[in-house]
């Protein structure tokens, strides 16, 4: 494979943005939460891709993956939940809608 | 071999693309499946078999799953999205923003002399026992604590989905 790093690099910086543009536009609270893994996703790729071109020989960057991939999971787990306990609240998962503590 | 990144690319964009801009929720997990099997063959390509496993297993088989049970109990299992939301003034300023964002990241990207890297060793051999070895060897304390942050994060979401339902 004779790809070029700056190919996966930006690849990774186009789903992130990709991801953020969910994340800002959309008023659904779980398409923002999906929004996120999509980011997630993108920064996880970077992390793989830098391990392939420049540490091959050590798996340390594949563990780092692994953590953070828990931790998303993790991440997923509580937020779905709280939009679970929003919508008992609001009746609504707009996110919009969620100015309680609005200034 | 070079055929295979853009093709994978493409499909990874596509899902990625439709996950954020679909109406039907439903539709927006399914094209979220798509984005998550590509980072997948993604992995693959750049010889992280075990990641591949990995991100099939839980973002496909877990997350995806999670995302359709909060769909279903939030929306009375019809799964549209409510009033027309795209291409008003916020959807093009969300993605003006990030725009500008894929722009810069690109420059930045191409102006460093790591962009023209190429790979230094590509033997085709799997890592997955070397993975495992480090992770009980060397990274054994970093394993317990995502043990135990997974153990709180399963009890939180399950206090937090439940603390209504015993009010009333």
């Amino acid at each position: 494979m004779n790809i070029p790093l700056g190919h996966y690099l930006i690849l990774a910086a186009i789903l992130f943005a990709i991801g953020l543009a969910g994340a800002l536009t959309r008023k659904n609270a779980i398409i923002v939460l999906m929004g996120i893994e999509v980011m997630f996703n993108s920064a996880i790729l970077n992390l793989v891709a830098f391990w392939h071109y420049k540490h091959f020989a050590v798996p340390t960057a594949q563990l780092f993956a692994i953590f953070a991939i828990a931790i998303a999971a993790a991440e997923s787990a509580v937020g779905l939940a709280l939009v679970i306990a929003v919508y008992r609240h609001y009746k609504s998962v707009d996110v919009d809608e969620m100015k309680e503590l609005k200034g | 071999m070079n055929i295979a990144f853009w093709i994978i690319s493409a499909v990874a964009v596509l899902g990625a693309v439709l996950a954020v801009t679909l109406r039907n929720l439903v539709h927006c997990v399914l094209a979220l499946i798509l984005f998550f099997i590509g980072i997948a063959a993604h992995y693959f390509l750049l010889r992280a078999d075990f990641l591949g496993t990995v991100q099939i297993l839980i973002y496909v088989g877990a997350v995806a799953v999670l995302i359709l049970f909060a769909i279903m109990l939030t929306h009375n299992v019809t799964g549209v999205d409510g009033p027309k939301e795209l291409l008003g003034v916020k959807w093009w300023s969300g993605a003006a923003i990030a725009a500008t964002l894929a722009i810069l990241l690109k420059k930045a990207i191409l102006s460093d002399p790591l962009a023209t890297l190429l790979p230094a060793g590509d033997k085709a051999q799997s890592s997955v026992a070397e993975i495992g070895k480090a992770l009980v060897a060397g990274w054994v304390v970093s394993l317990e604590a995502i043990a135990i942050l997974l153990t709180a994060a399963l009890i939180g979401a399950v206090v937090i989905a439940l603390e209504e339902i015993q009010k009333s």
